[in-house]
Order: C-alpha cells, then sequence, then structure tokens
C-alpha cells in the first residue's frame, strides 16, 4: 500500500473517521500465548500481557486516518509495580500489629484499612489514567494528565458513598463529575480536553431501567414490611424457646407471606439487572462517547443497543461452547485416572489428582477471562471506536507537545490493589 | 536519490507532513514536498514502535519529544528493514525477544516458588528466637481472646476455663504441680499457662506467648498422668521451639510472596490457597515430629513415662485416615506412635502424680 504522493489533502470521511482495524484472530493468538504463561509464571507475565494488550488496542484504533500508539515497556509497569509494593508493605504491617491492639485501634484497625485501601485504591486509578495517557502518542505528540490524584480520590470515594446510598440514583452525577475532572485535568499536547455529559440526560435515560430493576424490589419489601404487624413479631422473637418463625407467624399472620413477597422482590431485581445491563452499558457508552471534548473536536456516537446486546450474546456462545469441550475432556480425563488408579503408588495417585484438580480449574479460569477480553472488552473498545464521529478535527492538525511520560508508581500501585479503570 | 514516500511528525506539532525518503549510507534522509531537508536519522538511533500491521512506524531512541516516520510502502519498508539493524518487520527477532523473556520470566517463577520453598521457612525460623518476649506476648493475648471467642461456643465467658471454681480448686492444683514438675525439667523461653477448657474436642495446641489449651475431650482420654504430661510437653515443645512465632513469620512471608507477586491472574486466588496450605502443612509435620521428640525427652527427663505420649496418641486417633496425605498438617497417629517407640526411651519409674492428684484433676471440670 503506497501513500499518495504529492497532495497533501486528506478526504474528509477519512478524517472525521474513528475505526478500529485489529482483527479478532491476532486477538486470540496474544490472548492465549499470554494466559499460557500466566498460567506457567503464576502470573508474572501479567506486566507483559497488559503491555501486549494495549499495543494492539492503541495501534488499531485509527483516528482521522492515524493510529494511536502506545509507547509504555512491561518493565517500567514492574518497576512501578515493586515500587508500590515497598510502599504498601509497612501499610500492610502496620494494620496487622493495629489488629492486633486489644483496644479501641485494635477494633476500627479492620474498618480503617478497609477505607484507606480504597482510597489509595481511586489515588492508583487517578495516577494509572496519567501513565497510560503520557504513554499514548497520536501524530507524534502525547496525551497527557494534570491534577491531584489526592482530591480525585476524595471525590471518587464520596460518590462512590452516594451512589450505594441512593441505590443508583446519584450514579448519573457521580459519573458526570468524575468525569469532568478526569477530562478536565487531560490534554492532548496543549489541546485542553473537557467533558459535556450532563448528568441530566444521563439520569432521564437510565429512570425507565432503574425503575424496571428497582422499583419492584422496593414494592415488594415496602408491601412485605406493612403486611406484618412488627410490634407483635419482634416480642414473640425475643421470647425464649424454639421454632421463632412458627411463633411469629402465629403472633403476626401474614408474616411468611411478606417474608416472600419482599424476597420475590429481590430475585427480580437481579434477574432484571442481568436482562437490562447491556442496554444501560449501552447508553452509558453513548453518553459518555458524545460527551468528550478536545478543544473544537467534537464527538458523536452511534452505539446501537443491539451491538452490545449481540457482544454478550457471543460471549454465551463462546462459553458455552468451551464448557462443552472442557466437560468433555475432563469427562476423559477421569476415566484415564480410574483406569490407571490400582496400579498407581497412592501419593503420586494424590499428587496427579490434587495437580489434576488445580490444574483443571486454573485452566477453566483463564479460558472465561481470556473469552471475556475478547469479546466483550474488546468488542466493546472495537464497537465503541468504530461508532464515533469526529467534528472540528481541523484543530488536530495544529496541536503543539506539551509535556513528559510520568512514572509508572501509579500504574503499579493499581496493579497491587487489583484496580483498573480508565 | 528519492527512494520513497512517508508520512512525517517532527513530536512538536501534530501537522501531519507527506516527505520523501532517501536512504543513505548512515541514515535516513527526510524531505518536505518542496525537497528541503527536514532531518536526518542514523540507521543506528532508529527504533521501531508498535504500529498496525501494514504500517512500519519508526522513532529516535532516547528522545523526549516522539517523532515519527511511516512508511506504507512495502518496498522502501523492506530496503529500510535491510540497513537499519533494529528494524525488523517480520516481527523473528521480537518473536526471539520475547521469547528470551518468556525465559526469564519463567526462571524468575521458579526460583520465587523456590524462595517459598525454603527460604521463608528458614529465615522464619532464624528471626523467630529474635521477636523479643514483649511482642510474642502482646500476640499471644490478641490470638487468645480471638481463640477463646472461637472456642466457647456455649458462651461461658470465664467458666470456659475449668478450675476456677471451689469445687475444682483442688484438680486446678493437681494441674499447677504437673505443669510446675515438667517447667523445671524444661528451658522455656517465657513462663507458660496452661489451662483445661469446656470443650469436647480431643485435642491441645499452644499459642505465642506461653498459652497452652488442653480440652475436656482429651483430659477425659488420658488414662494416666503419664500422657497428659506427654501431652503437655509436645506442647511445651511448641513454646520453646517458638513455633507459632515461626509459622506466623512463615505465613506472612508466603502471604507476601504468593500473595502480592505471584498469583495476581484469574485462576490465581486457587494456586495461592493450594500453595500456600501445602507447603504450611508439608513444615508443619516437620514441626509436630520435632514438638513430639521434644515432649518425650522432657518427659523422661522427669522420669515419667515418655512412651505415654504415644499411647494416648493412638487412642484418640484409632481411624484410619483415607483422606489425601499431602494436605494434612499432622503427621498420622500410627506414625508419631512409631517414631515415639523408635526413640526408645525408658521410664525412670517416677509417679508424677499420685492417684488422689490424678482423680482431682481428671474432675477438674467437675463443676460444670
Amino acid at each position: 500500500m503506497s501513500v499518495p504522493s504529492v497532495t497533501g489533502v486528506v478526504p474528509r470521511a477519512a478524517r472525521d473517521n474513528v475505526s478500529f482495524l485489529g482483527a479478532d484472530r491476532d486477538y486470540w493468538r496474544l490472548m492465549l500465548r499470554g494466559a499460557l504463561l500466566l498460567m506457567f509464571t503464576l502470573g508474572i507475565y501479567r506486566f507483559w500481557l497488559v503491555t501486549d494488550m494495549r499495543r494492539f488496542q492503541w495501534s488499531n484504533t485509527e483516528v482521522g486516518g492515524d493510529s494511536l500508539e502506545y509507547t509504555g515497556t512491561a518493565f517500567e509497569i514492574l518497576i512501578g509495580f515493586l515500587i508500590a509494593i515497598a510502599l504498601l508493605v509497612p501499610i500492610y504491617s502496620g494494620f496487622f500489629f493495629a489488629a492486633l491492639d486489644l483496644g479501641p485501634l485494635g477494633r476500627i484497625a479492620g474498618v480503617l484499612s478497609f477505607v484507606l485501601l480504597a482510597f489509595l485504591g481511586q489515588f492508583a486509578v487517578y495516577r494509572a489514567r496519567r501513565y497510560r495517557l503520557t504513554r499514548t502518542v497520536y501524530r507524534g505528540i502525547r496525551f497527557r494528565q494534570t491534577g491531584s490524584a489526592w482530591r480525585y480520590a476524595v471525590c471518587a470515594m464520596f460518590w462512590w458513598v452516594m451512589i450505594i446510598v441512593t441505590l443508583g440514583l446519584a450514579f448519573p452525577v457521580a459519573q458526570a463529575r468524575l468525569e469532568r475532572f478526569k477530562m478536565n485535568n487531560t490534554y492532548y499536547g496543549d489541546l485542553a480536553g473537557e467533558f459535556h455529559g450532563e448528568a441530566r440526560t444521563l439520569f432521564w435515560r437510565g429512570a425507565p431501567l432503574w425503575l424496571l430493576v428497582v422499583g419492584p424490589m422496593i414494592a415488594g419489601i415496602a408491601y412485605g414490611a406493612l403486611r406484618i404487624d412488627w410490634g407483635a413479631a419482634i416480642a414473640a422473637a425475643t421470647q425464649d424457646g424454639d421454632d421463632v418463625f412458627a411463633r411469629i407467624e402465629g403472633a403476626s399472620p401474614g408474616f411468611g407471606a411478606g417474608v416472600v413477597i419482599a424476597i420475590l422482590g429481590c430475585i427480580w431485581a437481579i434477574l432484571a439487572a442481568m436482562a437490562v445491563y447491556p442496554a444501560f452499558q449501552a447508553l452509558v457508552l453513548r453518553w459518555w462517547l458524545a460527551g468528550l471534548r478536545f478543544g473544537p473536536v467534537t464527538t458523536v456516537s452511534r452505539v446501537r443497543t443491539g451491538q452490545i446486546y449481540g457482544i454478550y450474546m457471543r460471549l454465551l456462545g463462546y462459553s458455552v461452547l468451551f464448557s462443552i469441550s472442557a466437560g468433555i475432556a475432563g469427562s476423559l480425563a477421569t476415566g484415564i485416572y480410574a483406569l490407571l488408579a490400582p496400579i498407581m503408588p497412592p501419593l503420586l495417585g494424590e499428587i496427579l489428582v490434587t495437580a489434576g484438580l488445580l490444574v483443571s480449574y486454573v485452566v477453566a479460569a483463564l479460558a472465561y477471562s481470556t473469552i471475556y477480553q475478547v469479546i466483550v472488552k474488546l468488542g466493546f473498545w472495537r464497537v465503541g471506536a468504530n461508532s464515533l464521529e469526529l467534528s472540528g478535527t481541523a484543530a488536530l492538525d495544529r496541536v503543539k507537545a506539551v509535556g513528559h511520560p510520568s512514572s509508572s508508581i501509579g500504574e503499579g500501585l493499581a496493579n497491587a490493589l487489583g484496580v483498573g479503570g480508565w | 536519490m528519492r527512494d520513497g514516500d512517508g508520512i512525517f511528525f517532527d513530536g512538536t506539532t501534530s501537522a501531519r507532513q507527506l516527505v520523501s525518503i532517501e536512504l543513505a549510507d548512515e541514515l535516513v534522509r527526510i524531505r518536505d514536498a518542496d525537497g528541503m531537508v527536514l532531518t536526518e536519522w542514523l540507521y543506528a538511533d532508529i527504533e521501531q514502535k508498535p504500529a498496525p500491521q501494514d504500517v512500519l512506524r519508526l522513532g529516535l531512541r532516547g528522545q523526549r519529544t516522539s517523532a515519527r516516520l511511516e512508511i506504507r510502502d512495502p518496498v522502501l519498508a523492506a530496503a529500510l528493514d535491510g540497513r537499519a539493524q533494529t528494524v525488523d518487520r517480520t516481527g523473528a527477532s521480537d518473536r526471539r525477544a520475547r521469547l528470551r523473556i518468556s525465559a526469564w520470566v519463567v526462571l524468575a517463577t521458579l526460583s520465587l516458588v523456590g524462595i517459598a520453598v525454603f527460604v521463608v521457612p528458614a529465615v522464619a525460623g532464624r528471626l523467630a528466637p529474635y521477636v523479643p518476649a514483649s511482642i510474642e506476648r502482646k500476640l499471644g493475648d490478641a490470638a487468645n481472646v480471638q481463640v477463646r471467642a472461637t472456642l466457647d461456643t456455649k458462651k461461658l465467658g470465664d467458666r470456659f476455663t475449668c478450675g476456677r471454681e471451689a469445687a475444682e480448686k483442688s484438680g486446678r492444683d493437681a494441674l499447677n504441680a504437673l505443669v510446675a514438675r515438667l517447667s523445671r525439667s524444661a528451658d522455656l523461653p517465657t513462663p507458660i499457662d496452661v489451662s483445661v477448657v469446656r470443650s469436647n474436642v480431643p485435642n491441645a495446641f499452644a499459642l505465642p506467648g506461653g498459652h497452652i489449651y488442653v480440652f475436656q475431650g482429651l483430659l477425659d482420654k488420658a488414662e494416666s498422668p503419664d500422657e497428659l504430661a506427654g501431652v503437655i510437653a509436645h506442647e511445651m515443645g511448641h513454646v520453646a521451639h517458638r513455633d507459632s512465632m515461626r509459622s506466623m513469620l512463615q505465613g506472612a512471608g508466603l502471604s507476601l510472596l504468593f500473595g502480592m507477586l505471584l498469583g495476581d491472574f484469574v485462576g490465581g486466588g486457587a494456586v495461592i490457597v493450594a500453595g500456600k496450605t501445602l507447603i504450611e502443612s508439608t513444615y508443619s509435620r516437620a514441626v509436630e515430629s520435632a514438638a513430639d521428640a521434644y515432649g518425650v525427652r522432657l518427659v523422661a527427663a522427669t522420669g515419667g513415662d515418655p512412651q505415654a505420649l504415644g499411647t494416648i496418641l493412638t487412642r484418640i486417633d484409632d481411624k484410619k485416615y483415607t483422606g489425601m496425605h499431602i494436605w494434612v498438617d499432622h503427621p498420622q497417629a500410627e506414625d508419631r506412635a512409631r517414631t515415639i517407640r523408635n526413640l526408645a526411651l525408658k521410664s525412670a519409674g517416677v509417679t508424677l502424680l499420685d492417684a488422689d492428684q490424678w482423680t482431682a484433676l481428671k474432675h477438674i471440670c467437675a463443676g460444670s
């Protein structure tokens, strides 16, 4: 393929287009090799695998005819991870000794460590994002991120508490605020990022889904609670003797029915959440992509809900296919073992069974995770990229380089704490 | 001489420049559309960058700005590939490097596993004696609170320990006499505190800081003071060897190794648990045998019957274990009894407790 020589004009269609060029087959090969090496290195290979995955995703994403480039290396993340471990070990040891304290310190040590680790996790999410952005080069120029990770962590903690307290109703506001925080601190060279997604828009689009999931649950619990004569039920529950439930039912007729209705409400919530989750993800993705801005460059996303359901259908298909073949392989192995068991020394048998169970568990877990990564994660990336339409892209030709690569400690900390995030 | 076309980004602005590329002897010369030389790159400094499949993307090594030259013409790319050593479009050198890295990472993993199996227990054993007694006491007190809370299922509180009521006082005195006798012959780093507790499980164990628990269930199965002495002496062996401190340090080391460096992948959780359990139970079987040997020698030193420990062990555990032995943290009772017999220590015929004391001790939990 050769480049059109003299003329410097790129056709308009290509300029405003974002597309993902990567072939599934190449990604499968990369991921399967990675899974194998993860198994043999007990996970240490993850630094190399995640670098390969990002290189693939970035390189194959073309914006206005030029592809992104991921310049991070596995060694950088490994070093960042080791530094993060060196920082975390004293913290973990501190909590260990605090937990031994017999006084009030020992009692709150558990809660305290949970809060601190959640906080550090959000800190790491923000710093890791900075690492990835400064390792993203487009047309010879890096992205970068400013802003205090401590402030971000405080905001993120606050909004997560709000989301839980409001049963998810605060999600749109939280999402809009946090995304604004991130994007207002994001730059492509000297071109400032912004986020224009409105919480209100996301709220009204998501409200029907929320009502469908949470509405019947609240109704069920409320109805159940109203049918119960609480005074009588509590009096019956606090009496001595066996068979508490029969006693409560006697004191407050309808107690059993009330509990059943409340439980049915909760079951409905779980099933409905599973059914509408792809639709929810589609509308959040559409809203998020359409809210992104870089200076005069604006975006529109045309992600269809059906595409996201399609991704999950494929996930289901691949998982079933793998489960069937794993089942067949497992029965064969069991059959062979049963034939050989009588002639084997018992210790060898023990070791074989242990190793066999462990290996099959790890293989299965890695296989499902690989399927998920290829079908869902890459699928979202592909659908999201291909759905984008840009305007105002003329500004992308005049960006000046600013900033340097950041340290990789944030990425390492995110890895050590097991938080991902983008 | 013009060898072909490419796209050039100078690293300071995002302008996309169509350039002509000349492959000279030592360097690549890059000219703009007007034929002006933009820059010259030495082949030796050129680095290949990640790019889509049909694009050869080049940058300069060790630069903070990220100037890029992109070549889509396969003929030109091949010519450049031939001249610059660091460029390899076939990916063969990349594959070699990857293979080398994979081999190193596998070796590093093996060495970390070796550290977990051999170095961590050895270091824990060396460090344990240096842990100050005050810290060990503190650990022991914390563990004590937790253990009592777990074992005391009937919520007896203080009454969980036998020997506190008036009716049990003579039993408590007998226990104290037996423990004092053993302590005189033992050389323990901390004072110990032996209690019998109201639980029907036939078991006994030692916590850090010298707390030893004998369960009522075990006392009921003991048929002579020497048997009970054997069990207590075994637990004193754990205290003398600082085994709980050792296993605690070892657990911390293994958690660090397995939990943080290794095993961080999907399905890794099972590997962590299995690896840790296997190493700890293998190690623990050795520790139990050492404590048996200590206990037998201690009872022999007091003049009691050193073989009694083997007798009570086989009595408590008379069933043959049919599960997987590599997961169990104690050796088989019959193996333990055989090892004790092989030590071939004889009783000096000393009576550790007289008949009245023994009867009182057997009824130390009578108040319940």
